[in-house]
This record gives structure tokens, sequence and C-alpha cells, in this order.
């Protein structure tokens, strides 16, 4: 059914060349021992969860936990190593929002660029320029370069596209970190509509209250391991336990 | 064999973008600079001056209406070799890309054999000038110049997507590419007429050279432009093999390699 997730004992594996081997000069001299010789690193392993329709999940973990690598895998960005996933239905990735963005064109290029990256022709993103250029707040910067937009207008015009393009599934990894706060929150307002219009949501934030609110069930990942799978109270309480934090400890850490 | 045609169905669904990415090239490459499209066309009539000076005047290479000669198989020849080398880069300068959104990496390579074939289907305007002052006008046997551009695209692709694979994994191959181009060059009767090849002392030099799979692309363009006529059947049949087995293979090593390409960047 269009919007299911499915990952059975997906790991990935990122080959860490000791020396790194970058010319055939090197491969040949060496008689292509760096093939044999590489360092295997798991940045997931052993992941497993199902997803149904319209489940808004959320993903919690500490820094390299392996929270990326596994939204690229759903993405299809990366090939997983083991395991299979599967994904059903029209994807929206909001990944890196201006990793689509050539700084040399305006906006407006732009967002038929990023519409033609995601496999939207031509027709269809003239069909939803106004709305994006009326969500991202750009007004005539719609037709400047972006080489000369800020970070937060990159994001904008980013999560703008990423967000009208009707996706069955959205993935969002820690974007709605750039932009001002007014900004943030009219994000998570539209996260919030497209969710309740029946679309899956993939939800990767440090904002705990942000994933609270948003996800009725959270991964928490922990060294490539998914070592939680739950309601979002616990997951959160597990995830800080692992971190080794005392949120009644935290607010004053001076103060004793 | 399904992998292939699921390979280019997703092609396909992304063409849009190819011809984004093509148009975009060119917009950087014509509009930025008003000698962008002047370039296109000077570098080609610029060799031919070189090449018609030195083989046509100083080592008397007895060819009539030399330039004509020389235009119709540098211009193919232009649009495989730099489609390879340019192509050979592609990945690596796309690698942002290629690391975050996922779309079949062989856009990349052909969207800019893409943008060479636009610059070749320009410089045949100044091709079909000189042939028409030098006494040999373009007539019907031109419209073969459809299929021949066909097979040199389909040629120019298989090398291209072949090269930006290889080059991910080592970096110096582009330099073994352009070296690879330089002779592939001359051993190709582009400054010379084909006659010659066959007119060689050594008979394993010349079996080795009859091998050579860019000459029937090449002769079929001649045939066209110089001569005036169709190609001969078995031309046309080596040059259409010759560029689909290049394109079978290109296409199968690298859609073999693709998922590889990103642990290499
Ligand atoms: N292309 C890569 N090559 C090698 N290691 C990588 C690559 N991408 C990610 N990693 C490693 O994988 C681990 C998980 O990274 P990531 O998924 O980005 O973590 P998170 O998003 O949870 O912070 C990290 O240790 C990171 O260094
Ligand atoms: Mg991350």
């Amino acid at each position: 059914m269009a919007g299911a997730i499915s990952f059975q004992n997906v790991g990935v594996c990122f080959r860490m060349h000791r020396e790194k081997v970058t010319t055939l000069k090197e491969a040949v001299l060496g008689r292509f021992r760096h093939l044999r010789d590489a360092e295997v690193f798991w940045a997931a392993r052993g992941v497993s969860f199902e997803c149904r329709p319209g489940d808004s999940i959320g993903m919690i973990g500490h820094n390299g936990s392996g929270k990326s690598t596994l939204l690229k895998t759903a993405a299809g960005v990366l090939k997983p190593t083991e395991g299979s996933v599967r994904i059903e239905g029209r994807i929206s990735p909001m990944i890196e929002l201006a990793a689509g963005f050539d700084p040399e064109l305006t906006g407006r290029d732009n967002v038929f660029l990023n519409g033609a990256l995601m496999g939207y022709s031509r027709r269809e993103m003239a069909s939803k320029l106004d709305r994006i250029v009326d969500f991202s707040e750009l007004g005539e910067f719609i037709d400047v370069p972006v080489k000369n937009y800020s970070s937060g207008m990159y994001a904008r015009l980013g999560f703008a596209i990423a967000a009208d393009v009707e996706p069955e599934i959205l993935i969002v990894d820690e974007v709605l970190a750039v932009g001002d706060e007014r900004f943030q929150a009219k994000c998570m307002d539209r996260i919030r509509d497209i969710r309740a219009g029946g679309t899956t949501i993939f939800f990767v934030s440090h904002a705990m209250e942000q994933v609270a609110a948003l996800c009725d069930r959270v991964l928490v990942m922990h060294h490539g391991k998914l070592v939680f799978d739950g309601p979002a109270e616990e997951a959160i309480r597990r995830y800080r336990e692992l971190q080794g934090f005392r949120p009644d400890a935290a607010p004053h850490p001076r103060s004793a | 064999m399904t992998a292939a045609v699921k390979g280019i169905a997703a092609l396909l669904r992304f063409r849009e973008l190819m011809f984004l990415l093509v148009a975009r090239d060119l917009k950087v490459r014509y509009k930025r600079s008003i000698l962008g499209m002047l370039w296109t066309l000077l570098n080609p009539l610029l060799q031919m001056l070189v090449y018609t000076l030195v083989f046509s005047r100083i080592m008397r290479i007895g060819v009539p209406q030399f330039p004509v000669f020389l235009l119709a198989g540098l211009l193919p020849w232009t649009l495989i070799s730099v489609s390879a080398t340019s192509s050979a880069l592609s990945l690596l300068n796309n690698q942002g890309l290629i690391r975050k959104i996922a779309v079949p990496q062989a856009v990349y390579p052909l969207s800019i054999v893409g943008s060479k074939l636009v610059d070749l289907a320009v410089s045949l305007v100044p091709l079909a000038v000189i042939a028409a002052a030098l006494g040999r006008p373009p007539g019907s046997a031109w419209l073969l110049l459809v299929p021949a551009v066909v097979v040199a695209t389909c040629f120019a692709a298989g090398l291209s997507l072949l090269f930006s694979s290889l080059t991910v994994f080592f970096r110096d191959v582009r330099h073994l590419i352009d070296i690879l181009f330089q002779i592939w060059f001359y051993v190709t009767p582009i400054i010379y007429p084909h006659e010659f090849l066959e007119k060689l002392g050594s008979p394993l030099l010349r079996s080795v050279l009859s091998l050579n799979p860019a000459t029937p692309i090449i002769r079929w363009f001649q045939m066209v432009v110089y001569e005036g006529r169709p190609p001969d059947l078995r031309t046309a049949a080596l040059a259409t093999i010759s560029a689909a087995a290049t394109l079978v293979l290109g296409f199968a090593v690298f859609q073999r390699l693709e998922d590889e390409h990103i642990h290499y960047f």
C-alpha cells in the first residue's frame, strides 16, 4: 500500500580504507591489496521495523548513531549492504535541503531543477511555483541567484519545494534547525497538515519537544543499533538514559 | 536483463532532468559569454586551418578540398572525444547531489553527451557553408547524417558511461583517457584518408588498426559529407554494431558499479 515502509534486518557498511587508494597506479603497484584489506564499519546493522501508511515515526539518537544513514537508504541514495528496504509510494526526502540547488541559478530556476531531481516535470512544477514562492516568503528574491541567499533563505526555499510535492512518504532529517523561530513553527504546522492528509512521516530531530508533539512512535538509535521502538515519552527517556542525561540536573548545572 | 530494463525505465523517468542539465550547461557556455557559441564554432575551424596548412600545404597529402574532408571526420570525432573526456569527471563533479538525492546517476554523463551533441549540430552549419564554398554542396545524401549522428552519439554515450564510472574508483584514469584519445586520434583516418591504412606495409599493424571501432563511424560521415554518397552497407553495419556494443558495454558496467560509487567519493 502506498506509504508503507519496511526495514528487514538492514545493515549499511562503509569500507574505511586504511590507506586510501585512489589511483590505478597505486592499485597496480600494491597489487590491489586494498580491496582485501579495507576495514569495514557498520554505520547501522540489524535494523528492522515496519511502518504503516499514515504513521508518523520519529527517530532520535546521538550524533553518528546512524540516523541519516538509515534515512538515506529509505530515500534510495544508499543501498543496504545487507537486509532489505521496501518503500511503497512517492517519497520526498528533506535530507539536506540545499543539496539540489545550483548556486548560479535563480531561485525560480532552482525550483524546476529541484523538481526534476525528484522526478517531476516542468509542467507539474510550474503549477506549484506560486504556492512555493508564497510559502517560502522570498518575494522578489525568487529571481536572484541562490548564491546570494542566506542559509535561512536556502532552508525556506528547500522546505517549500519539498513540502509541496504531495509525497506519500515525507522524510525530514534535522532540517528545521535553520530558519528563524516563526518559520520553524510554520514548517511544523505544514508537516502536521501533510500528516493529517494521510502522508507517512519519518522525522529525525534533536528537538525532543518537536518529536514528542509530532510522533506517536519513536525509534532510538545507539551506535548503529535500533535499541528502542515504542511510544515517544518512553523513547525520549531511554535516549536520555543512554546519553547519561538527567533532566532534573540539567537546567542549572552550576547551581550545586 | 530485467535490471537493464528497470535502469532504462528509471532513466526515461528522469529525462526532464537530463534536458534541464543539458540546458544548464549550454546556458553557462553559450549565454554567459557572447563568445560562448562563437568558441564552439571557432574551435573546429581553427583546427581545420592548422591541419589544412600542415597536411595539405606542407606535407602535401593530396586530398582535394581537404578542409571538407577534415571537418567531416573531425566533427564526429570531437563529439566522441570531448564527451568521453568531460564525462570522466561528471560523477566526481556531481558527488554532492549523488550523496543526497536518489537519481539514476547515468543522467550526469549522458547530459554531457547531450550538450556536446548540440555543439555538433551547431557546427554542421559552417561545415555546410564551407562544403558548398569549396564545390561540394550538401545534397540529399546529407539526410544520412541523421542516423550517422545517432550512431556517433551512442558510441560517445557508451564511452562516457564507462569512463565516468571508472574515474570514481581510480582518479588517474582521466590522464590515461587523455592519452588514449590523443593516440586514438592519430590511428583513426581523420587527418588522412583511410586508404592510407590499407596501404600499410606491415600486415600485423594493418589488421590491428582495422579493428579500430571508431573508424566505420568516422567513415560514414566522410562518405556522406565528402564523397556525397550514402555509406556502403558494410560500413554502416560495422558502425552500428560498434556503437551498439559500446553502449551496451558502457551501460552494463555503469549499472553494475553505480551503487558502489558513493563509497569511493
Ligand atoms: N560516506 C561515509 N563513509 C564513511 N563513513 C560514513 C559515511 N557516511 C556516514 N558515515 C559514518 O556513519 C556513522 C553514522 O552517520 P550518520 O548516519 O550520519 O549519523 P547521524 O545522522 O545519526 O548523526 C558515522 O560514524 C559516520 O561517520
Ligand atoms: Mg544526521
